[in-house]
């Protein structure tokens, strides 16, 4: 058993100390510490008793008097520890101890400082410097011997049990073994024939480098870093919304495997790629890594906004601290951690320093469009200038004629106004309303009875691209749940943008589109007094397809990076007041009235918006405008206008192709402030938490120099130097242990996302510290470690079972063989595919789906089915992968629901399993290639069943199975074989 | 004893595991069972507690009330109206006199067999979060059901079913999908498996397009016979043997499925019973009666849901923030005849002693009506605090009511109920201990109650 190995201090607890007193530090805190502390310490100790302090102990200690003392009186009384009393040699060093003098030592009681028999402390064997072992000498050398280190460390605790290694594999189930490991596909027939024929003395290695350079390569290798850290393509939680640009995230560690990007720089990248290179595309994409878990995005009430944040921050530390530091930091986020020696405070300081993490799309950078845009820009707010300088005087003429001298100078102007109060007229141009159903103007304005009514406008009669909305609202109920205020569609309503009320989250304010593809929740504040009052809102749509809101004149919670722009046309939009978009119906109506709206073909600026709020009405129309322009003056401001409209439409255009690609990565929030909560609970705050790493590791220093309110950049640049230091030594342990895992089935520790007290003890301690030290020796290259590994005699061994062996070491924890392995879903399908003749290799780009997904108000459902075609026949890396949904084929092989982390699959063995391979859509039609794909290679039934071997299994049959299963080909056709082999024990077994 | 945890650890390795639906079937429990079988009937959307099964006679004397001096309500839609009282009256039924309201007349005829919890509390007041609280004890994605957690404690009694079967409502499944019926990090086979109707009740069961009887037949065969050679030829490697038998079981679960999912045989008495006529109660009734005969032939568990997704209008849930006559009457009118017919069902097969029923829902609803501060509104919103379930059968107290809340049912005021002592509740009537059954998983023993829970024993026979 794993747990019986035994630590270093409770060796030192049960030895005998002649004369000597018990030692406080190292005999008697360790007791205290794992058996009494649980309940006699923090603010509320059991009984009013601290054991943690030696005050607080005191009062159940008499020195020299165990008689007198209610701790010993407790404690052989076998009343305390309640649920398992003390061994008979603690209580014996306990009485000892306070026989002597009950002696104190450090105070308070460090409860981390010595591992003890139910807990890690800091001399936690992960946590200690990697000191590179001597390779083991062979006992009676032999020319044979392997030449590879991990070999000497592998038959060296072989042969403390007597053990040796298997003789080398067959070179068929050599190449089968290390083609499956390292690309994920078979090789081909000839690929096989080449090899076994292939007499060099390096020709194994040829095969390895040449699989470690292919393309395939990364693929295979980025499927198990997507299973560690929980890569999945939609939100999770309640509407499960599909993240369509988190393939930028896959498709970059696939990249950064096949380049064999040094390990540490692809965890930095990871954690802050958006601070470290914050222009390089690729670095921005690698903060998917961040974001890659679950994000709630139905959150009602403020309190459960703040719960929730604090869930996620929890989900991240988990996220972070198991991948790169084989560590689960999260378990300390409402008590210390019960098992390692991390405080609650670390876990808060870990949040801290990831604070700044937020969920959504980002514009990938491109370096040399931002300075054109940055160039525009500037051009354009020149001209802008120069525009509003000409106009300026006019305008308050006009305003002074109509009374508003008052107005604001910079009041912008709308390309159509209504004010329903007076009538549903475009006070502007020509859009002028109709009421349609249960709608009607009364004095307050257009009155919406939120089942029929609505008001229309005709088409435009001109472009709409960049824009803004604005109306004044008084809402009927603030429980209704999606009503439009006013919408610019196309006439059919299949594409809109819309100011709507509470459709997303109750009671706030959003921006509507279709298919909520620009949609992003702004973050506002509920809404509390528009169904009192009449309450103004605005919504801008800049040309980089930033979308902000605006209430009252006020910027409404956060603005964001929508998809882009939509461009509407002439003559193909409309606008409706009171409906989210048409069809009429259901939740998209709005009860309310609405009473001044406009629309401008800009996006306003803040001051733009807090004018026209203040102005409430006082806006110029073109017509006045123009009127009280001289000739010249008109021609002037049409070439000024030409020239504006011309730098906009070069501006829109770049910005809206640089911002067209998105990726779902790390959209950095403010980070805030970061309290210690008591028992995790938000209504417990406690010391503000600056942010750090975790005092236990040894090495690289754990205290940032930060201030608690330092800036998100410096919280994960300084996080990601810590984590990747060279000194840090989970760092290379937990990678290096993880690569193992997947080579030979199990790591040296079988638990490599857990390097602590509840996890695996390593089976070759030194061999782990030997690879973690040449790891970091050869600049962190995976590739050259892979390569360490699959050359290695131990890798390439034979998979037959030796009795003798197996009666020493059943679970094969020594490696006296490769042990054989079914092959996870993933690489199951795609031997079919490739098998079968219909895979398609390209490589990255988005991904296809195998999912229908049904998307019902807002929430997303995923229905499997089995689409046909090249572009679904790639492999399984570019799935989509939702969580929440059960694909079938592929879940009964185990794959997990990426709702969370998989550091190792099951391999589980079901009828559902068998039914599914036997059944299945996808696995009945590769099947059925499979066989065409025979037939057109050979002739005849026994040639058919050669090449379907060779195929399937990269050998040909025997003498018996060639009989047995062309009776089978006669008698039903090849396809009825096809199917038996990709359901055979031989073709999903790797041995 | 219960799986230990090197078996667990085994049971993750290459090839290591036991060809068979459930890994742990035959396990001796920790304590004698009550309960050898459940079935969970699971109302999404949040059932109003102070109008099915809490009677609380205050609330209707202070109907049109404001709801006093508390800080103001934390609900998911800020509204907090006036007090509004019960749409249904409620009578004390049976020889037990427990209370239930006419919103389930049918249900109440069979009063003197339920225990009512109404001291019911949950961690969150927002849908999917309380529902995956309900149904695994975390507001995470990503964590094992109930179902799988029985599943891999005490496997099935048939090798022919799964362990853990899921009947979704007709009318599509709840928010979070198949995330509600999960094994989370459990071994595969301890997922939920949705029946659906139809001829392959279960996925894949059958091919899509028949496959002729003979070439099936001699598929079979010859895939056995080259598993044999190559099982020979590999060592008798265990895992490779196991994998041969999961295709016998296979062949197997291809008889039972059908046969248990065909209800034609069933007297036509009883479908009447079950509201096999009434379109109203057709779909909940078909899958009530399916649910019996499932535990019939030994799976230890099944889950039936009682409400689809929660957006849209009109409402498919018991989410009723509009109107709770409207939408609970519409409901319960689905759901009351075939409920009460599974319990009389039961009873008369004389199930009903070793079967717990169980009947449940994320959250409950506020005394305070969802509307304007001056106004009793038709709505109620959602309510954490305070809300009712009840259990049947097996070991449980029946015709009692256990826990209170305050006298308007807002919050709890007697012995207060969360999920994880609701769960350790049904974990022990099954005859485990649930700080026993665990998982070890990224470095913590997962439990499904995970670090809390106590056993409810006022609600022990």
């Amino acid at each position: 058993m794993i747990r019986s190995v035994a630590c270093a201090a409770l060796v030192l607890l049960v030895s005998p100390l002649v004369a000597a007193p018990p030692d406080f530090d190292k005999q008697i805190a360790p007791v205290l510490a794992s058996r009494c502390l649980d309940c006699h310490s923090g603010s509320k100790p059991k009984g009013k008793l601290d054991l943690s302090h030696k005050a607080g102990a005191s009062a159940a200690i008499v020195a020299g008097k165990p008689a007198n003392s209610a701790l010993w009186e407790r404690v052989a009384a076998g009343e305390m520890p309640p649920k398992k009393p003390l061994s008979e040699a603690e209580r014996k060093l306990l009485k000892e101890w306070i026989e002597s003098g009950a002696k104190w030592g450090s105070d308070p009681i460090d409860p981390f400082r010595f591992t003890t028999s139910t807990r890690a402390g800091y001399d936690w064997w992960a946590l200690q410097p990697i000191k590179r072992p001597p390779v083991p000498v062979s006992r009676e050398p032999k020319a044979s011997d392997p030449a590879n280190p991990i070999d000497k460390f592998v038959v060296a605790k072989l042969s403390d049990k007597g053990l040796s290694l298997s003789p080398e594999a067959d070179r068929r189930t050599l190449i089968r073994r290390v083609y499956f490991d390292l690309i994920g596909l078979p090789p081909t027939p000839n690929e096989v024939d080449a090899f076994v024929k292939d007499k060099a003395p390096d020709a194994y290695e040829t095969v390895v480098d040449k699989l470690l350079a292919s393309p395939h390569h990364g693929e295979r290798w980025a499927r198990h870093w997507l299973d560690v850290v929980r890569y999945g393509e939609t939100d999770g939680f309640e509407r499960n919304t599909p993240r369509q640009n988190s393939w930028h995230y896959r498709d970059w560690v696939i990249r950064a495997i096949n380049a064999d990007m040094p390990y540490d720089e692809f965890a930095r990248l990871q954690l802050a790629g958006d601070v470290l290179k914050p222009n390089d595309p690729d670095a921005v994409k690698a903060t998917g890594f961040l974001v890659a878990g679950v994000h709630n995005t139905v959150l009602g009430n403020d309190q459960m906004r703040a719960v929730a944040r604090q869930d996620e921050l929890e989900d991240i530390v988990g996220g972070v601290g198991q991948t790169f530091l084989g560590l689960t930091a999260n378990c300390a986020r409402c008590h210390d951690h019960k098992f390692d020696p991390i405080s609650q405070t670390d876990f808060y300081r870990l949040a801290s320093a990831l604070g700044g993490v937020g969920f959504g799309e980002r514009a990938i950078p491109e370096a040399k469009a931002s300075v054109e845009i940055a160039k525009l820009a500037k051009e354009l707010e020149a001209v802008a200038k120069e525009l509003a300088a000409l106009e300026e005087p006019a305008r308050k003429a006009v305003l002074a004629e109509k009374g508003m001298g008052k107005v604001a100078a910079d009041t912008p102007s709308p390309v159509a106004a209504w004010d329903f109060r007076k009538s549903g007229d475009d006070l502007i141009g020509k859009l002028h309303t109709r009421a349609v159903g249960g709608a009607k103007f009364t004095a307050d304005g257009a009155t919406l009875d939120g089942k029929t009514g609505l008001f229309r406008t005709p088409a435009m009669s001109f472009d709409l691209n960049t824009k803004t909305l604005e109306a004044w609202v008084k809402l009927d109920t603030l429980t209704q749940r999606g009503g439009g205020v006013i919408s610019v569609q196309t006439p059919d309503g299949a594409t809109f943008d819309a100011i709507v009320f509470g459709e997303n989250e109750p009671a706030r304010w959003m921006a509507g589109s279709n298919g909520f593809v620009r949609y992003k929740s702004f973050g506002g504040t509920e809404e509390k007094d528009a169904a009192k009052e009449h309450t103004h809102f605005a919504i801008t749509y800049s040309a980089d397809g930033t979308i902000t809101g605006y209430r009252n004149g006020e910027p409404y919670g956060k603005g964001y990076a929508s998809k882009g722009l939509v461009a509407f046309k002439a003559e193909k939009a409309v606008v409706v007041f009171g409906c989210r978009h048409e069809p009429a119906g259901g939740n998209k109506m709005l009860a309310g009235t609405v009473s001044i709206a406009r629309l401008y073909d800009k996006a306003l600026s803040l001051e733009e918006v807090r004018a026209s709020f203040k102005s409430s009405g006082g806006f110029v129309t073109d017509v006045e405008l123009t009127a009280k322009l001289t000739a010249e003056q008109r021609t002037t401001r049409t070439a000024i206008r030409k020239q504006h409209d011309a730098i906009a439409r070069q501006l829109g255009t770049l910005t809206q192709r640089t911002t067209s690609t998105k990726a779902y990565a790390n959209v950095p929030l403010p980070p805030g402030v970061t309290r210690f909560l008591a028992r995790g609970d938000l209504a417990t705050p406690g010391a503000v938490i600056a942010p750090a790493g975790l005092a236990a590791v040894t090495g690289p220093k754990a205290d940032f120099e930060l201030k608690p309110d330092a800036p998100d950049v410096d919280r994960r640049r300084e996080l990601a130097k810590w984590i990747a230091a060279p000194n840090n030594p989970l760092f290379s342990r937990v990678i290096v242990n993880r690569v193992w895992h997947y080579h030979f089935g199990v790591g040296i520790v079988e638990t490599p996302n857990d390097l602590g007290f509840n996890g695996g003890r390593p089976s070759h301690p030194e061999l782990l510290d030997w690879l973690a030290s040449e790891f970091a020796s050869c600049k962190y290259s995976l590739k050259a470690l892979h390569k360490l590994i699959v050359t290695s005699a131990t890798y390439r061994q034979a998979s037959a079972p030796r009795k003798e062996a197996s009666a020493i070491d059943a679970d094969n924890r020594l490696l006296w063989r490769y042990k054989p392995h079914r092959l996870e879903g993933e690489a199951v399908r795609d031997a079919m595919l490739s098998v079968s003749g219909l895979l398609n290799v390209e490589v990255g780009g988005k991904g296809f789906s195998d999912y229908k997904i049904r998307d019902f108000n807002g929430t997303a459902y995923f229905d499997p089915f089995d689409p046909i075609g090249p572009e679904f026949h790639r492999r399984s890396v570019y799935r989509f992968t939702p969580r929440g949904a059960n694909q079938g084929l592929l879940d009964t092989l185990d794959c997990p629901d990426p709702a969370a982390a998989a550091p190792r699959r099951a391999t589980t063995t079901t009828p559902l399993q068998a039914l599914s391979l036997w059944n299945n859509g996808f696995a009945l039609r590769a099947a059925d290639a499979f066989a065409v794909r025979v037939a057109k290679d050979a002739e005849g039934a026994g040639n058919q069943v050669r090449r379907a071997w060779q195929l399937a299994y990269q050998r040909d049959p025997t003498a018996d199975e060639a009989k047995l299963t062309t009776k089978l080909v006669t008698d039903h056709g090849l396809k009825a074989l096809c199917r038996v082999l990709f359901n055979s024990n031989e073709f999903v077994t790797v041995e | 004893m219960l799986p230990t945890r090197r078996d667990v650890l085994r049971s993750t390795l290459p090839l290591g595991a036991m060809a068979a639906l459930h890994q742990f079937a035959g396990a001796k429990p920790d304590h004698a069972p009550k309960a050898k079988r459940a079935i969970q009937i699971s109302l999404v959307g949040g059932m109003s507690h102070i109008d099915s099964f809490d009677h609380r006679p205050e609330l209707t004397k202070r109907h049109g009330k404001p709801l006093g001096n508390d800080t103001k309500p934390d609900v998911f839609f800020g509204q907090v109206g006036l007090l509004r009282k019960p749409d249904w009256e409620f009578k004390q039924r049976g020889k037990s006199g427990l209370w239930v309201s006419e919103l389930f007349p049918r249900i109440a005829t069979v009063a003197d067999e339920l225990t009512v919890i109404n001291s019911m509390t949950a961690d969150s007041a927002n849908h999917t979060p309380a529902l995956f609280v309900q149904n695994s004890g975390f507001q995470f994605n990503g964590y094992p059901a109930l179902g799988s957690w029985l599943s891999y404690g005490l496997g099935s009694e048939a090798d022919d079913l799964p362990a853990f079967v899921v009947l979704p409502d007709g009318r599509g499944e709840a928010n979070g999908a198949a995330s509600n019926w999960s094994n989370g990090f459990l071994p595969a086979q301890h997922q939920g498996v949705v029946f659906r109707g139809g001829d392959s009740p279960v996925r894949d069961l059958f091919p899509e397009k028949a496959i002729p009887a003979g070439e099936e037949k001699d598929s079979r065969a010859t895939l056995e016979k080259l598993n044999q050679m190559h099982l020979e030829r590999s060592g008798s490697e265990g895992a490779l043997a196991a994998r041969m038998q999961s295709y016998a079981l296979a062949a197997k679960m291809q008889l039972a499925v059908p046969a248990v999912a065909d209800l034609s045989k069933e007297p036509a008495k009883l479908k009447t019973q079950y509201g096999f006529d009434d379109p109203k109660t057709a779909d909940c009734g078909k899958r009530c009666l399916l649910a019996r005969r499932l535990l019939e032939k030994g799976v230890r568990f099944v889950q039936v849901y009682s409400g689809g997704p929660i957006a849209g209008s009109p409402r498919m849930s018991w989410d009723a923030h509009e109107n709770v006559k409207e939408n609970h009457g519409a409901e319960a009118a689905r759901i009351d005849q075939p409920i009460a017919a599974l319990l009389q069902d039961l009873k008369q097969k004389d199930m009903l002693k070793d079967t717990l029923v169980i009947f449940t829902t994320e959250f409950g609803r506020t005394p305070f009506a969802q509307s304007a501060g001056n106004v009793v509104g038709t709505g109620r919103d959602h309510n954490k605090y305070g809300f009712s379930c009840w259990l049947a059968g097996a070991g449980c107290k029946p015709g009692v009511a256990f826990g209170a809340t305050d006298e308007i049912g807002w919050k709890v005021a007697e012995h207060p109920v969360a999920w994880y002592d609701f769960h350790a509740t049904v974990l022990h009537l099954l005859g485990i201990d649930h700080e026993k059954l665990t998982y070890y998983h990224n470095g913590i023993k997962r439990r499904l109650t995970n670090v809390h829970g106590e056993v409810v024993k006022g609600v022990l026979s």
